[in-house]
């Protein structure tokens, strides 16, 4: 067995230790109020067994990063399934120092699934070792993405706690416009997380019942002389087309459900690579999310928000917004040395300029400024607690924009990251 | 603003207007503060600079630029317009050849177009945007120096008995009775506090513990490393400080550097692909790019720099293999790798010039495809070079024209002079290709002159190709030492204000009655710790949540 096949079995290892110290901290939580038990004793020993598990979790998950390092010579940050897998465990490392400085098994509660839709998100991408390009390969380019996704990861700890307290602290049988309004946007939080992990199952469904399109697609693109060539470009799916690729033909279409030709095309101005593809996945993840949701709201009959609400009484709200801004606060220097000066170094090094106004780096600046713009309003009077918790969540779909939605929606340099 | 503020504290101190809190004792000075809510610590409630009574305009300015909030404004502004400028392409991704207020519109339609016409297809230079970062720049110097003078002055000069109302007020607070020795009580928290890491000052009864005060002049630090910073980025603008050009170099040519008395000669490029089996299944049989390299040599120019006529003279001055991640550098002059291009190029022949009537041949002679010397000689034939295509065709008006300056179809036209030839000279044109001899008919348009002469290369070994080009990135950014410096600052005081915490604890004993009061800057869950854990030490228990007074976590 080959390091990279057993670096694989340890990722599979991790991926369920997470699961099952997910459901602890839920028993460590939710178990509180169960009949003949100390509800302090309970706490204590069920988050003491779910850290032990989170922690042997992120063991496993360091084994698989440093000998899918070792067998492949290259460090496992160079395509979206390692980059994100190295999120995941980022976000462990980042979650396992602050519960060392809180202590508060709450916390596992939100970062756990965090971690395992990450996880679970990078597993769609292809996971064979992919050789690197020569403007990848270099020292600074390691220390970049590997500080940058640890500051990133930081952030998701405080998103996390943010989404915590605004759990813990909105009225959710409110009937004022305030009430309502907190309401609908925990519950489109919510929803949004759903979403994310709707994609995942249709990927996985599909995948399994081996569904395959396949469509040629003209793409002319205007050289350096000016001059247009048209060039064609076969685009795989595997999801039911919805959405064809812009300007192609199909080839080949599995029918599904009755449905035996693509009933969109992608607009034109969608430029990264394959982005009729994605548009497609993003049209599967909101169907796959919607139908998760719905399920969720049959089996609960009341909105998810109202569902999670009880289960956090009696947790300190002042203590989740501080963690919230104190993960925060940790996480902007590290995100600042990462995804803006190592940046910057490896940029001067690679293309001899250190900016470059290329739309990851306006990005990565828009992120920062976003965090400082936060910082500076923690000193102000009023923005602590739930507008802080709000800002803590936006700005988390702020990074994810920057780490995927970039590559997505728009090329540049890191297009070769490719979603 | 006639009415004079009474400004001086019951302890006799006299305070700044705009003073929250009494620079000495700390008694809360706003005279309708009377409720027992937690205090507004900020600035350690000293009056800032921009609190003046009567502010002139420069002081309406200071004023302005003095106020978070709109620092804050300005942030989010800067953030929101940049986001604008990832829309679509800046005009600087694109090299040569472009046309931006056609190509947006072009490729993009209607959003395009106005995209162009309002400016944010060069979002960040434009003026406004440049603009907005001068304003982030200028609020960070004033908002600093509002800041910074007035709370170094407070921080040096703390007394330590500080007014019940102020100890009582602040965000950790511990209330207790203490039986025994107040003096002795208080020494032995004392203790306890500088085993974790206080400095401890003393006044009889009354005690100030602090730590870490450093850690407050970390975002000062920050602000200066950033001001640095983007003083660097505005000085790019400086003519010559900033260079970024690129140049095509065909194996074994030297080319000048455009603005530079630098020549480079590019000695042999070569390529290296992935083989198949280095490649994962999905990628076989594509050509990836594992390595390429230039072997380039730099010469200064010493005489004769930028006149066309004559051969410049050349000092070696540094050889290198340039590859991506390592450029050649040479005082601050740097070279990298950006692209390649392997279609072969022609770069010379040495064709031979044969009189059809005698059969004798004259030459070889040396043909460039750049820059040929304007006349040959022949034996008795004179060609004198009349015009050169680089890449021939005809035009839409039915004129000879070139499509580029490579040379893709070559052409020459000679005036030929000598034996059976007019003696004003006959016009001879000449390809160098054959493909281009055939497809532009050369014996038709050369017309009678094609049966007495013929110009033609007499085998392989007379033709010089270039088999690549390499295409360098020229760059020269003399502001550079100072962004570093300026983020090296930034990142520091980042450290120190964000990993840090100024703690403080005051305590007095009032006839064996503690009043316990801690303030931090950042982090109140281990400011409740540090006094839990030191109380604990001297035998009180405390909750350290129970020593929350509430208020926001700032």
């Amino acid at each position: 067995m080959s390091l990279v096949d057993f670096s694989s079995d340890a990722f599979i290892v991790a991926f369920f230790l997470y699961c099952f110290a997910f459901m602890f901290y839920v028993i460590a939580i939710a178990g509180k109020k169960w009949s003949n038990r100390d509800p302090i004793q309970h706490e204590k020993r069920w988050g003491r067994i779910a850290f032990i598990t989170s922690s042997l979790g992120l063991a496993s998950h360091l084994t698989f990063f440093f000998t899918r390092w070792a067998g492949s010579g290259q460090i496992p940050t160079s395509n979206m399934y390692e980059f994100m897998t190295f999120l995941g465990m980022s976000i462990m490392i980042a979650f396992t120092i602050v519960y060392a400085i809180y202590r508060k098994p709450l916390l596992g509660m939100f970062s756990l699934p965090l971690t395992v839709i990450i996880v679970a998100y990078a597993s769609v991408f292809p996971q064979e070792v992919q050789p690197l390009i020569p403007a990848l390969n270099n020292y600074w380019l390691k220390v970049h993405v590997t500080t940058a996704a640890l500051g990133e990861a930081f952030f998701a700890v405080g998103f996390a706690a943010g989404l915590m307290y605004l759990l813990r602290v909105v009225d959710f049988k409110g009937k004022t416009k305030e009430a309502k309004r907190s309401q609908f946007w925990v519950e489109f939080s919510l929803y949004s997380i759903i979403l994310i992990v709707g994609f995942i199952v249709a990927v996985f469904a599909f995948r399994g019942m081996g569904y395959e399109a396949e469509f040629i697609q003209q793409k002319s693109v205007i050289d350096s002389k000016g001059i247009e060539t048209t060039t064609e470009e076969t685009v795989y799916y595997t999801l039911p087309a919805i959405v064809k690729p812009y300007n192609s033909d199909t080839v080949k279409f599995d029918s599904f459900l009755g449905m035996s030709e693509p009933i969109f095309e992608a607009p034109y101005w969608m430029n990264g690579a394959n982005s009729g593809r994605k548009l497609n996945t993003v049209v599967w993840s909101i169907i796959a999310g919607s139908l998760l949701y719905g399920l969720l709201r049959l089996v609960f009959r009341k909105p998810l928000g109202a569902v999670i609400h009880p289960v956090m009484e009696g947790v300190d709200a002042e203590d989740l917004d501080e963690i919230s801004y104190r993960a925060i606060a940790i996480g902007f220097p590290i995100f600042t040395l990462g995804a803006l000066i190592f940046a910057m170094i490896w940029a001067n090094i690679a293309w001899g300029r250190f900016w470059g106004w290329d739309p990851k780096e306006v990005w990565a600046l828009i992120t920062w400024l976003y965090y400082s713009a936060y910082l500076h309003f923690r000193l102000s009077r009023g923005w602590q607690g739930h507008r802080s918790a709000w800002l803590a969540v936006i700005g988390f779909v702020v990074v994810l924009f920057t780490l995927v939605g970039v590559n997505l929606v728009i090329a540049g340099l890191h297009s070769y990251s490719g979603v | 603003m006639l009415v004079v503020e009474n400004t001086k504290c019951e302890c006799g101190h006299q305070n700044a207007v705009g003073t929250v809190l009494c620079e000495s004792c700390g008694k809360p000075l706003e005279n309708n503060d009377i409720s027992d809510l937690p205090l507004e610590m900020r600035y350690d409630g000293v009056a800032r600079r921009s609190q003046k009574s009567n502010p002139s305009y420069i002081d309406k300015i200071w004023n302005f630029f003095s106020s978070v909030k709109i620092a804050i404004y300005l942030i989010v502004i800067t953030f929101l317009t940049a986001m604008l400028g990832t829309i679509y392409p800046q005009e600087n991704t694109f090299i040569n050849n472009f046309d931006p207020s056609v190509y947006y519109e072009e490729t993009y339609g209607l959003p395009g177009k106005l995209y162009y016409l309002f400016g944010l297809s060069h979002t960040y230079e434009s003026w406004w945007f440049i603009g907005l970062l001068v304003m982030i720049g200028t609020s960070l110097v004033i908002c600093s120096l509002d800041r910074v003078l007035p709370l170094y002055r407070a921080l040096s000069k703390q007394q330590i008995r500080k007014h019940l109302q102020f100890i009582h007020r602040q965000k950790t607070v511990y209330k207790q009775t203490i039986d025994g020795d107040e003096e002795k009580w208080v020494e032995q928290l004392g203790a306890q506090l500088k085993k974790k890491g206080y400095r401890i000052h003393r006044d009889g009864t009354a005690l100030l513990a602090e730590k870490n005060r450093f850690s407050r002049w970390g975002p000062y630090i920050n602000h200066i490393g950033l001001i640095l910073f983007l003083l660097a980025i505005l000085a790019r603008s400086i003519p010559s400080w900033q260079m970024d050009s690129y140049i095509t170099i065909p194996d074994g040519d030297t080319v000048q550097i455009a603005n530079t008395n630098y020549f480079v000669k590019n000695e042999k490029f070569t390529v290296e692909f992935y083989t198949d089996d280095e490649l994962p299944d999905k990628l076989k049989g594509t050509a990836r790019a594992k390595l390429f390299e230039t072997k380039a040599v730099l010469y200064e120019c010493e005489s004769n720099c930028n006149d066309q006529s004559q051969q410049p003279v050349l000092k070696e001055v540094m050889k290198h293999n340039i590859i991506v991640n390592e450029p050649l550098k040479y005082k601050g002059l740097k070279l990298y790798q950006f692209d390649f291009d392997t279609t072969p190029r022609l770069n010379a022949v040495h064709p031979i010039l044969i009189d059809k009537q005698t059969g004798e041949k004259y030459g070889p002679f040396d043909l460039p495809m750049k820059d040929s010397a304007l006349q040959h000689k022949l034996g008795p034939y004179t060609l004198d070079l009349y015009a050169n295509y680089m890449e021939f065709a005809i035009g839409d008006n039915g004129e000879p024209t070139t499509l580029s300056r490579d040379p893709n179809a070559p052409a020459f036209v000679f005036t030929v002079k000598g034996p059976g030839l007019d003696p004003d000279g006959e016009p001879y044109m000449y390809f160098p290709m054959q493909k281009d001899k055939v497809k532009f008919s050369q014996d038709a348009i050369n017309h009678a002159i094609a049966d007495k002469i013929e110009i033609r290369v007499d085998g392989m070994e007379n033709v010089d190709f270039s088999e690549a080009s390499t295409y360098l990135n020229v760059r020269m950014d003399k502001a550079l030492p100072y962004v570093w410096i300026g983020a090296f600052f930034s990142m520091i005081g980042l450290l120190m204000g964000s990993y840090w915490q100024h703690r403080r604890i005051w305590l007095r004993v009032d006839d064996g009655q503690l009043s316990l009061g801690a303030h931090t800057n950042k982090n109140w869950y281990g400011m409740r710790s540090d006094v839990a854990g030191a109380l604990q030490k001297i035998g009180i228990t405390v909750d350290p949540k129970s020593l929350d007074n509430g208020g926001n976590n700032a």
